[in-house]
């Protein structure tokens, strides 16, 4: 099996992968690690005229902590922050999630940048950091803005870079110390895509009981005010449960009927974790 | 095509790719390293783990340009690995295989198990190895095999030291690389397929394999870079200054012809082929041969790597030549005697010195057809004896 044909460029900067992007005009792909992006050119699912490495340029290896959050660069791989190399404070959950991701030959590669970028529905990062109300950072090599991560991926496979755009960073904002999150994925085996998953945080100073439904047809559900859903006070050691109706009605919105005591599953035990 | 500079079990690799040549394809077709093996091609079944920088990855999904610089490391490459070397007699303990098509992948992250988590339980092995499918044996044999050399690291019968990365991104990727430009590869080379001539392109150089020949030299030639460059791209021209080579054919970047040696009562005619590698902006050449000895049965696969560097003030050119080669056969058993690296090295003089002379207009100083080497063979012979006498001595004394 082999991939079609592409020609190849490695972007040093952030600037020349601007450069390289907006010559290709939309036939490039932008490619990190390659752990979703290979498979998909090995099936030819996906045919890039272009194939443009960014591991090369700096920032994007880089954790930065500024005042009230830390960047993470989009190119630090998922055992990086499995393993701590790429150190967060006080935000444990990254380490978890990333430790459950896929297999560890592939997060040795893997990153959490291409992931999000890839924007598969059933992807661990994309429940996670709407949990934790991340902004991806977003650069066309001189201007750079930020964009809410709910707003950054558009549907399945879909995210709104344009042109000669690519994610430099993901920012996440620092949680209260005493805010918690959980994250809870079925699968039918270890390392495979979930077929449905949840992420809840937990922020009794913050007064913030955030729940993410993942693994969807598109988008992952953010239900800001999860007492919508979960019924009981929700408190560290105590315990909220499964409103039933309300649930159902919100999955059925979202058209995911199938599963749905999956997805319930998956909202229950997270917002366990997030208060245990 | 594009140039790619790796080193794969220690040996540095130069290849000309297409991009999307994944690295399985390059160990396994290019080098002839196949204990890397293929099943899914798309990151599920773990056959073609191997250690990129030192920690496992997926060769089917990793293509090869995304690894500039990278370390590789097959299963070929971990023989005298003292983890492996327990793991994989723990493997035949417990009957940790049976086909085998999964063990090369299957031992990779089992290496990574017990230096990764030396605390692991049998549930975490379970866990760790769900990245590697077996469809045969089963994972009984397997999980207790790692269970067993786990027990020895923990008595401190074996050390597995942990990883120590400390650079984020990828492993294999991140670097830089040379500047843009890089390999002139011949039309013919970027449009033909691999088997050319009537030798693989697989069997041509080292191909990963360890040489049991290993030459170094440096000569400085009385004439400027660019034209010692220009001179050396020019085969049918260095071809003759090599003492008892013959060029045949060329075609393309593909070479055929013969060096006949000499040495005192041995003699070799060697008939090979040798596919050239140039790189401008680098300006290093490599030269990847493989051939046969047409008198004897010997077998012999190299690579000749050059560079060029202006040295005097840029009157004279440095060039500096590497041999690793790997001798099979009856010859081997000089092989890894003085008496094949003096012999090179006799060889390359007079290269040297022909080469400044050709640049010079001037004929070539010997008209050799091959070697003579007798005195040198004489002392080296009569080493080989004193050597045998004492070994046979030393038996006697037991």
């Amino acid at each position: 099996m082999q991939p079609a044909k592409f020609e190849f460029a490695r972007a040093r900067s952030l600037g020349e992968a601007a450069t390289i992007l907006r010559q290709a005009s939309g036939s490039a792909k932008v490619i990190a690690g390659g752990q979703s992006l290979g498979p998909m050119l090995n099936l030819r699912l996906a045919r890039p005229s272009v194939l443009v490495d960014i591991t090369a340029i700096p920032e994007l290896t880089r954790i930065e902590e500024d005042g009230d959050g830390v960047m993470i660069g989009a190119c630090v791989t998922t055992s990086d922050l499995e393993d701590g190399r790429a150190r967060v404070d006080g935000l444990p959950i990254l380490a978890t999630v990333a430790a459950g991701i896929a297999y560890r030959a592939v997060r040795n590669r893997g990153t959490v940048g291409g992931s999000l970028c890839h924007a598969d529905p059933a992807g661990d990062w994309l429940p996670v950091l709407c949990a934790l109300a991340a902004e991806c950072v977003v650069t066309d090599g001189s201007r750079v803005r930020r964009v809410p991560i709910q707003g950054f991926v558009t549907g399945a496979f879909e995210v709104m870079l344009e042109g000669a755009e690519l994610l430099q960073a993901i920012r996440i904002p620092r949680p209260s110390r005493a805010a918690r999150c959980g994250y809870y994925k079925v699968s039918r085996k270890a390392g495979e895509f979930a077929l449905a998953s949840a992420a809840v945080l937990f922020d009794r100073e913050g007064e913030r009981f955030r729940a993410v439904i993942g693994a969807t047809q598109g988008r992952p559900i953010v239900v800001e005010d999860a007492r919508s859903i979960l019924r009981g006070v929700p408190q560290p050691g105590g315990a909220v449960e499964l409103d039933a109706t309300a649930a159902g009605a919100l999955l059925r919105r979202a058209q995911l009927p199938a599963h749905m005591r999956l997805y319930t599953t998956a909202l229950v035990r997270a917002a366990a974790q997030a208060m245990a | 095509m594009r140039s790619v500079e790796l080193t794969v079990n220690g040996v540095a690799v130069v290849e000309a790719v297409e991009p999307r040549l994944h690295l399985a394809d390059l160990l396994r077709e290019r080098l002839g390293l196949t204990g890397t093996h293929l099943r899914c091609e798309q990151g599920a079944c773990g056959a073609c783990t191997l250690l990129i920088d030192g920690e496992p990855a997926r060769a089917c999904i990793t293509y090869a340009v995304l690894c500039e610089g990278a370390q590789i490391t097959t299963i070929e490459g971990l023989e005298d690995d003292p983890i492996m070397v327990a793991l994989r007699r723990a493997f035949t303990a417990e009957h940790g295989l049976q086909c085998g098509f999964c063990t090369p992948g299957m031992l990779i992250t089992a290496r990574d198990i017990v230096r990764r988590l030396p605390g692991a339980d049998e549930r975490r092995i379970r866990l760790e190895l769900s990245g590697n499918l077996c469809r045969c044996t089963g994972y009984v044999g397997i999980v207790r095999a790692i269970r067993r050399v786990l027990q020895e690291v923990r008595s401190g019968a074996l050390a597995a030291a942990a990883s120590e990365r400390r650079k984020l991104g990828p492993v294999g990727s991140g670097r830089a690389g040379p500047a843009p430009g890089g390999l002139s590869v011949s039309p013919a080379a970027a449009a033909g397929g691999d088997k050319r001539g009537a030798i693989a392109d697989a069997d041509l150089g080292l191909a990963g394999r360890k040489p049991n020949i290993e030459i170094h030299q440096s000569l400085v030639i009385a004439r400027p870079q660019a034209e010692v460059w220009t001179f050396l791209g020019d085969v049918e021209r260095v071809v003759p200054c090599m003492p008892g080579a013959t060029l045949s054919a060329v075609r393309g970047d593909r070479l055929q012809g013969g060096l006949a040696i000499k040495l005192g009562p041995i003699v070799a005619a060697f008939d090979g082929e040798a596919r050239v590698v140039r790189d401008d902006a680098m300006q290093r050449g490599m030269i990847l041969g493989a051939g046969r000895d047409r008198l004897g049965a010997s077998r012999a696969s190299g690579e000749l790597e050059y560079r060029l560097s202006a040295v005097q003030g840029g009157a004279a050119t440095r060039l500096d030549i590497t041999v690793r080669a790997l001798l099979l056969g009856p010859l081997a058993q000089f092989g890894r005697s003085a008496i094949v690296t003096d012999l090179a090295a006799r060889i390359s003089e007079v290269f040297a010195r022909n080469l400044e002379r050709r640049l010079a207009g001037l004929p070539d100083a010997t008209q050799q057809k091959a070697i003579p080497a007798a005195s040198l063979l004489g002392a080296v012979i009569a080493e080989r004896i004193k050597n045998a006498l004492a070994r046979l001595l030393e038996k006697f004394r037991r």
